[in-house]
């Protein structure tokens, strides 16, 4: 194997949720680059097929699929779309997730919501994809969730609390699945430059993220997606268990 | 947007024009990832108490990749040898982009039978050599494009390791300098470390007191059932050091088949 092969996904089959935009985007088209064929799902259907149609038309293979990750019968339709379009699947990239502050004396649902969007989507999807994967000879399970998951705020209790789900579900979902040779691992991304974050970023914000950022600046989409072909690919073969942290050393937090 | 991932992937994991210093790499790990930078586009310093290993190598991986290596014999915990090996990589390359401290050695001793005299040594070598190194070519990474330090721990250094008091102390602690040095290098230079697991190095691994049995209790123990080998951790180099990896600092990446043992050295009971 040379190295370029070590770090790529020729002839791979990968989901990746949330897909339309972000992190998820840029994890899309750079594992099409990297030879994937990409089921690009996001809650809107015409945002996932524009990636979609983009990774096409630049030569690659992909398609848009809606999915609303918290329900149910979305996560089944999502699984059977990406067996009917290739065939199998080997790489699940859990990455539709989100929240963000809330007070602590939200309503129940609210904070149930947190997990139902960033913990029991992202199991339940794993659960479906897992046969597929083993089947398929094995592959890798990609699950995106943050700093928060570490970091301790204030109104931070439902999104942080459900990130650190995220991870330790992470690290004991590995031991179920790689007897099946299917490693599992996490990435907790920094703050990263996205529509998301812009929503909330003002250069006061940023330059208060950055004074605990060693390498001085916020995070790009490419970041994320650089590690996660590189924890999806065979140059990761032994890894599993692992939240890797792409934060630029640093914790920015919201305040 | 091609799509000819020979093409596209020559970027985010590319090393061309790296200038990249490895200890210890006459050994299994450090000699797969020479292979593995030097692959990647990296002109590679082999440095290894062992010139003859060192220079093995190095002849190997200049005629399988077709970069430039130079092998120098380094006694990591002499100042005067870190210093020449130094003068030596800036004189063949001109430029230090990455330092892979990757020395290191530990053997099995009985919790209560290490003498001060070898706890010394074992963080000596372990511990306090890669740090005069870093510093030694803290200011020349400086003035390179995506300059890292990168420090290979041990799974021994992260969990109560009572088997090896001597090495596994020496490692934590290399660990936790890893993050200091992150903390206030960048934004020029990164420093990762990266846990690694029990990987088939060999013969070094039947020196440091495991037999065959163990071995395979020791496979059997991880998530993914089998030992490491040298390219599963070189292929985590390639990535720390690249640019895919340029937004990553201070952080301590476990390759370790996904872990799950509790002793080092599991009894067949």
């Amino acid at each position: 194997m040379n190295v370029l092969e070590a770090f790529g996904l020729k002839g791979q089959v990968a989901i990746v949720t949330g897909g339309g935009a972000g992190i998820g985007r840029g994890i899309a088209e750079l594992f099409a680059q990297a030879g994937a064929a990409v089921v690009v799902s996001d809650l809107k259907k015409e945002t996932a097929d524009g990636v979609a149609e983009g990774i096409v038309a630049a030569g690659g293979r992909a398609i848009g699929v809606a999915c609303d990750v918290t329900d149910a019968a979305a996560r089944q339709a999502l699984v059977d779309a990406a067996i009917a379009a290739f065939g199998k699947i080997n790489v699940l990239v859990n990455n539709a997730g989100g929240g963000g502050p809330k007070p602590f004396d939200m309503p129940m649902d609210t904070f149930v919501w947190a997990y139902e969007l960033n913990v029991f989507s992202i199991f339940h999807l794993t659960q479906l994809c897992a046969p597929h994967i083993a089947q398929a000879g094995g592959g890798a399970v990609l699950n995106i969730s943050s700093m928060a998951g570490e970091n301790k705020n204030q109104r931070m209790a439902s999104y942080a609390s459900s990130k650190a789900a995220a991870n330790h579900l992470t690290r004991n979902i590995a031991f179920d699945l790689g007897p099946k040779g299917i490693r599992v691992n996490a990435i907790a991304p920094g703050a990263i430059k996205t529509a998301a974050l812009a929503s909330v970023l003002t250069p006061e914000v940023e330059k208060a993220m950055l004074k605990h950022t060693p390498l001085g600046r916020l995070g790009e989409a490419r970041d994320i997606a650089n590690a996660a072909l590189f924890l999806c690919s065979p140059a990761a073969a032994w890894v599993s268990g692992q939240v890797l942290t792409v934060s630029g050393g640093g914790v920015q937090e919201l305040d | 947007m091609a799509h000819d991932p020979y093409q596209i992937l020559a970027h985010p994991f590319s090393l061309e024009g790296y200038a990249v210093i490895i200890t210890g790499a006459g050994g299994a790990i450090g000699g797969a990832t020479a292979h593995v930078l030097a692959q990647a586009g990296a002109n590679v310093v082999v440095s290894d108490l062992n010139l003859e290993n060192a220079e093995k190598v190095a002849a190997a991986v200049q005629k399988a990749t077709g970069r430039e290596t130079l092998a120098v014999r380094t006694d990591v915990t002499s100042e005067t040898e870190q210093q020449a090996l130094v003068d030596a990589t800036l004189k063949k390359f001109g430029k230090i982009t990455a330092l892979i401290n990757n020395v290191g050695w530990g053997e099995y001793t009985p919790l209560w039978d290490v003498s001060m005299d070898y706890m010394m040594k074992s963080y000596l070598l372990n511990t306090v050599s890669a740090y005069n190194l870093s510093k030694l070519c803290m200011p020349h990474l400086k003035k390179q494009e995506n300059a890292s330090i990168t420090i290979s721990g041990s799974a021994v250094g992260s969990t109560p390791s009572p088997e090896f008091i001597s090495y596994s102390n020496a490692k934590a602690a290399l660990l936790h300098m890893s993050k200091s040095i992150a903390m206030l290098s960048g934004p020029e230079v990164r420093c990762n470390a990266i846990v690694i697991g029990s990987v088939d190095n060999g013969e070094a691994t039947l020196k440091a007191g495991y037999d065959e049995a163990m071995l395979k209790r020791l496979a059997d123990a991880f998530v993914l059932k089998r030992r490491g080998t040298p390219f599963d951790i070189a292929y985590a180099f390639n990535y720390l050091l690249s640019p895919a990896a340029a937004w990553v600092t201070g952080i301590h990446l476990h390759v370790d088949g996904g872990g799950s043992y509790k002793s080092k050295m599991p009894t067949a009971d």
